[in-house]
């Protein structure tokens, strides 16, 4: 009898031990057949495992839940409601295309706990969605708006232009993939960049590799007519080489040469055609030479993984992670009211190369970064030209003429 | 006589318009060209499957897609270019052509066509979802230097790699002309198309037939598939669209006409290149695609009422 109470008592004290320790479940929703949530949930489970050996948040264990999406509205919206019920998550994180963010949005706002979106640039879609303070202040976005980077690229090259005077853009001709994003593309390059007729502005559109496409002639003709100073792409990573071999085939090298997909192809900056492309994105492994916390990162994440991060969204999932434990440590509840308090004090110092602090944007409160970067491939690595403060080399200019 | 002389009347005409866009617009005729050929090269092995086995085949851009993967990461892992590659991704894409035709397409040929479809749609995105979970949709692409070989006429630069795809659409359709008119396993292969009951009758073993056609296509397939990673990045998706290019290309040319396809093909990349030339139509090419099958059929079927 004296051992049964005996076991009761530290079965109890066991099981009042491990509630008391409890954890904070952080809902993570990506597309995990596309390397943006794939790298993205990996790193965001890093920052997870990392916060937890150094002793958790308020005594507590993080646990990452993650979902996959599959990049559809329909099942986003469903990822939410089994994080928000079944699993009883305290706050979510990640995202990537606009389309499924979309479908996030009205489950986001039945529940009403804190967001950390990693993705979703469509303000046309997501951020009018979310809709004006009070009612999406929950929603925390660290991804820029299409807006955003549109003004950071012309502000990149109004900079550009004055520090090296031998950069000089008067054309730039857009080649923009036939679909939503490459037709965005050519509308925001209409309005940046021909609106005060500094520039002269042409484009064309192709059809993407990505949606059956795959010949860039037509489109490089046009190009090549037009002479522009600065050409760039909106397309997809598949579109990348083989887009710079009809170019080189067709001896098409203007002044810049500058791609904006979303991510780029594995060993892109291993092919001979690389070396001073440039491009738009957040994040590269040359920062890690003047960034600690980009180093930080990089190292904790190759040693994990075995595999070297490939898209800004790793560093900007982990980023994720780490604002939300800040917060909620200095909130020292996942209390919607209070951790949105803290969460508008951060200060956070990224491995994306600036401190992360949250402003209102167009509509919503709380809009994280507003700076894409412009990059270049040097020797194999994509090397920072501007912001000249995160910048780790300078421009090669003109793109040499094809050998 | 009459036919002869419709046949040389229309011969004539093309190399009238085939002159006038060589000095007018060159790279329309060339790249028109050169677009011809990939897609006659993939809609090839897919005709012979339609014409012989009697069945369309929707996996058939996600085989061509496998067979890249394949040939990809052998290139990879033993450091070989894409075009050694080409003969063993053949024999690698021939031998899993025998195995899904034993094990699948052999079941459903006796059922109803729209069970065949069901079929090779189920394979088509069992095969995309496969590669999609192993490799995610991360696009690879090998780096080439001599895809980038050009040449100059006058003022234009022109790539001359994708003409690679020509000579392979040409020794395609001849080399099958070639087995299936003069060789045995070819004439037993035409037999058993035109007639499986009377082919069994004379003790050619059909299903046996339909194998080994069936694997020849999927060879086809899978040295194209290496190829094909010459020109483009691959990733999930990257064959489907081949499939319906290639069925509605088979349609142009009428079913069991292999050397029918090049004809079409040449109408198709000429006809795409020439509106993608100019600024008000270059949105229109990928219309021009099917207006041209619409009214190739829709001719088709009034000369056959006529008759």
């Amino acid at each position: 009898m004296k051992r049964g109470m005996f076991a009761l008592a530290v079965l109890a004290l066991f099981v009042g031990s491990a509630y008391a320790q409890g954890t904070i479940k952080i809902g993570g929703i990506w597309t995990l057949a596309d390397i943006t949530g794939k790298q993205g949930s990996a790193a965001a489970q890093l920052a997870v495992d990392e916060i937890n050996a150094a002793g958790g948040v308020l005594g507590k264990k993080l646990e990452l839940i993650v979902v996959d999406d599959e990049g559809k509205a329909d099942k986003a919206a469903a990822a939410v409601e089994k994080l928000a019920t079944v699993d009883k998550v305290d706050v979510f994180v990640g995202g990537m295309a606009s389309g499924a963010e979309l479908g996030k949005i009205p489950a986001f706002k039945k529940y009403n706990k804190v967001v950390m979106a990693t993705g979703a640039a469509g303000s046309a879609t997501v951020e009018k969605a979310l809709g004006p303070s009070p009612e999406s202040d929950f929603y925390f976005h660290l991804h820029p708006w299409d807006y955003n980077q549109g003004a950071s690229y012309a502000e990149g090259w109004n900079a550009i232009q004055q520090k090296y005077p031998n950069i000089q853009i008067k054309k730039i001709f857009l080649a923009y993939e036939e679909g939503a994003f490459g037709k965005s593309s050519w509308d925001a390059t209409k309005v940046l960049f021909g609106g005060d007729k500094r520039y002269t502005i042409d484009g064309a559109s192709f059809k993407s590799a990505l949606l059956g496409g795959g010949d860039y002639t037509a489109v490089l003709e046009a190009a090549k007519a037009f002479k522009p100073d600065l050409f760039i792409w909106a397309g997809y990573d598949a579109d990348a080489l083989p887009l710079l071999e009809q170019s080189k085939a067709m001896k098409f090298s203007p002044g810049i040469y500058l791609g904006a997909p979303p991510g780029w192809p594995i060993d892109f900056g291993a092919s001979k055609l690389s070396p001073n492309v440039m491009l738009y994105g957040m994040w590269s492994t040359a920062m890690n030479n003047n960034n600690p916390s980009s180093a930080k990162f990089f190292k904790n994440y190759v040693a994990k993984y075995k595999e070297e991060p490939a898209t800004y969204f790793a560093p900007l999932a982990y980023s994720a992670v780490y604002i939300l434990a800040d917060g909620i440590k200095a909130a020292g509840t996942t209390e919607t009211t209070a951790l949105v308090k803290a969460l508008e004090a951060t200060k956070y110092a990224s491995p994306l190369g600036e401190t992360i602090t949250f402003k209102p944007s167009n509509i919503i409160k709380h809009q994280g970064i507003t700076r894409q970067k412009i990059l270049q491939w040097q020797n194999g690595e994509q090397q920072v030209i501007w912001p000249f403060e995160a910048a780790t080399a300078a421009p090669v200019y003109p793109f040499p003429a094809w050998k | 006589m009459i036919v002869k002389r419709r046949v040389a009347i229309i011969a004539a005409l093309s190399i009238a318009a085939m002159t006038a866009l060589i000095v007018w617009k060159p790279t329309v005729l060339i790249y028109g060209l050169q677009a011809a050929g990939l897609y006659a090269a993939v809609a090839i092995p897919m005709g012979l499957v339609l014409g012989i086995v009697h069945i369309v085949n929707l996996a058939h851009g996600e085989c061509m897609m496998l067979a890249a993967y394949a040939a990809y990461f052998g290139c990879k892992a033993l450091g070989m270019d894409p075009l050694v590659a080409i003969l063993p991704t053949a024999i690698v894409t021939a031998i899993f052509g025998w195995v899904v035709f034993q094990l699948t397409i052999r079941r459903a040929l006796k059922a109803p066509e729209l069970n065949q479809l069901i079929l090779t749609f189920g394979l088509a995105i069992a095969f995309s979802q496969a590669i999609n979970l192993i490799f995610t949709s991360q696009t690879y692409k090998m780096p080439l230097e001599y895809v980038s070989a050009s040449m100059d006429i006058g003022d234009i630069s022109f790539g001359v790699w994708s003409f690679v795809f020509v000579a392979v659409a040409i020794i395609f359709a001849y080399g099958l002309t070639f087995f299936l008119t003069k060789t045995m396993t070819g004439k037993a292969a035409v037999a058993v198309g035109q007639n499986p009951r009377g082919a069994a009758i004379v003790g050619i073993d059909v299903y046996r037939t339909y194998g080994l056609v069936f694997a020849l296509a999927l060879a086809l397939v899978g040295a194209m598939g290496a190829l094909f990673l010459t020109k483009s990045a691959i990733f999930p998706g990257v064959g489907s669209p081949f499939t319906m290019k290639s069925f509605c290309l088979i349609a142009m040319a009428g079913i069991g006409n292999i050397p029918g396809i090049l004809g079409a093909s040449v109408l198709l990349g000429v006809a795409e290149n020439f509106l993608r030339a100019f600024r008000p139509t270059r949105d229109w090419a990928e219309i021009v695609f099917f207006v041209l099958i619409i009214v190739v059929i829709l001719a088709r079927s009034l000369k056959g009422r006529k008759s």
